[in-house]
């Protein structure tokens, strides 16, 4: 079966003068589910705003890499230690 | 990975580094967050069957829907985790589908049946309030950035059950007769279960990584006596009855049985008076308990049977 397709940043903030904020990110196979798994996952707050957005979306500003890039997803555990 | 060595990393983060990249650890770092979000997300991810074994037997559907508002709260911090570990290279459909049933990393108490009611609602007392002693100390703590972001909508959640099972064993013990001893008998096994809960005794331990590189800020010792000094002044004052006293002079909680100890699952009975070794706790935890594959196994039975549906 095909992995999770790929990750959504998600961002939301509270009421409208607040800034964005990153609240933290979804795997999902296209955009439709990564907003439904965003607003799920996510519910801690009644958001006046959510959006999501894919990480390789991203540029790099100040830093040698973009942002959020953590290993290789969909990579796979070295061994299974307990 | 690899600008810092292991005596590097774990100097800087003492003093207050936050780890946000793969560059900024080391082999050993990486590999003792990955232990520790297993044990985070697979905690979670194993209390929603658990719980939801028991929120079948709710007493009206308001109560039904506050269970399983716990139970969503709960995958929704198990996604957390296990989305965090995606990014550390480990891939989640092997942790949640592929992984056998045994290896998952939670602790032995949620491999344990909840029966009613009576068992969820003194989960929540114990068992979250065990959650929000150790990811609160994580939260506080943690030197991963990503980890600290991720624990604040966790630990606001927490609450909400902990608060969800104290209500209720209080309403438990106001009404007294069946009521209450129907919480006590949840109680006498369940709560020797949420001192093992903290893992081995620090004297037992030669080095810890999680300490090392501030994964966590506290010892086994010290979250299970934060854990101690919660629980048994609140059953004291609920009148149930639990093998530890309460010493307010002192402000301290000792356990009136000897550690370790051994417990019968079939009988659902923790057997005080058997001397064993922490070895033999070890062994027990790693054979798993009574429900450890049904519990797994009915969080994958319906995603594969619709999968089939779908190929077919």
């Amino acid at each position: 079966m095909s992995g999770n397709g790929q990750v959504y940043e998600v961002f939301a903030r509270k009421k409208r003068a607040d800034r964005f904020e990153h609240v933290g990110a979804v795997s999902a196979p296209n955009e439709q589910l990564a907003r439904v798994y965003a607003w799920q996952t996510y519910d801690e707050a009644k958001w006046f705003e959510m959006t999501v957005a894919p990480r390789d979306a991203f540029a790099a500003v100040n830093r040698p890499q973009a942002p959020f890039t953590l290993g290789d997803p969909g990579g796979r555990a070295p061994a299974d230690s307990r | 990975m690899g600008r810092f060595t292991d005596e590097e990393l774990q100097r800087k983060v003492q003093e207050g580094f936050i780890v946000e990249s793969e560059e900024d650890m080391t082999e050993t770092y990486k590999r003792a967050l990955i232990t520790q979000l297993t044990v985070q997300g697979d905690t979670e991810l194993i209390s929603a069957p658990a719980y939801f074994m028991a929120a079948r037997d709710a007493p009206s559907t308001n109560t039904m829907v506050s269970a399983t508002a716990i139970i969503q709260d709960e995958l929704g911090h198990a996604n957390i985790a296990y989305r965090l570990l995606e990014d550390l290279g480990v891939d989640r459909h092997w942790l949640l589908y592929e992984r056998e049933p045994a290896h998952f990393k939670h602790p032995y108490g949620f491999d344990q049946p909840l029966m009613n009611w009576a068992e969820l609602v003194s989960a929540n007392a114990l068992y979250d309030r065990a959650g929000i002693t150790l990811l609160g100390d994580v939260h506080r703590n943690t030197s991963y950035g990503p980890l600290k972001r991720g624990l604040v909508k966790v630990s606001m959640e927490e609450n909400f059950h902990l608060r969800h099972g104290e209500v209720w064993i209080r309403r438990f013990a106001e009404a007294g007769g069946a009521a209450k001893e129907a919480v006590q008998r949840t109680l006498d096994w369940m709560f020797p279960m949420g001192v093992e809960w903290f893992g081995m005794p620090d004297d037992r331990k030669h080095h810890n990584a999680q300490l090392d590189f501030r994964l966590k800020g506290m010892t086994n010792d010290q979250l299970r006596r934060t854990w101690l000094k919660a629980v048994v002044p609140l059953c004291e004052e609920l009148g149930y009855d639990l093998p530890a006293q309460y010493d307010a002079d002192t402000d301290e909680v000792e356990l009136t049985y000897e550690l370790p100890c051994q417990y019968d699952p079939e009988a659902r009975r923790w057997l005080f008076n058997e001397t064993i070794t922490w070895k033999q706790v070890f062994e027990r935890w790693k054979a798993r308990g009574p429900m450890n594959e049904q519990y797994v196994d009915s969080l994958r039975r319906s995603r594969f049977a619709v999968e089939r549906l779908l190929a077919a």
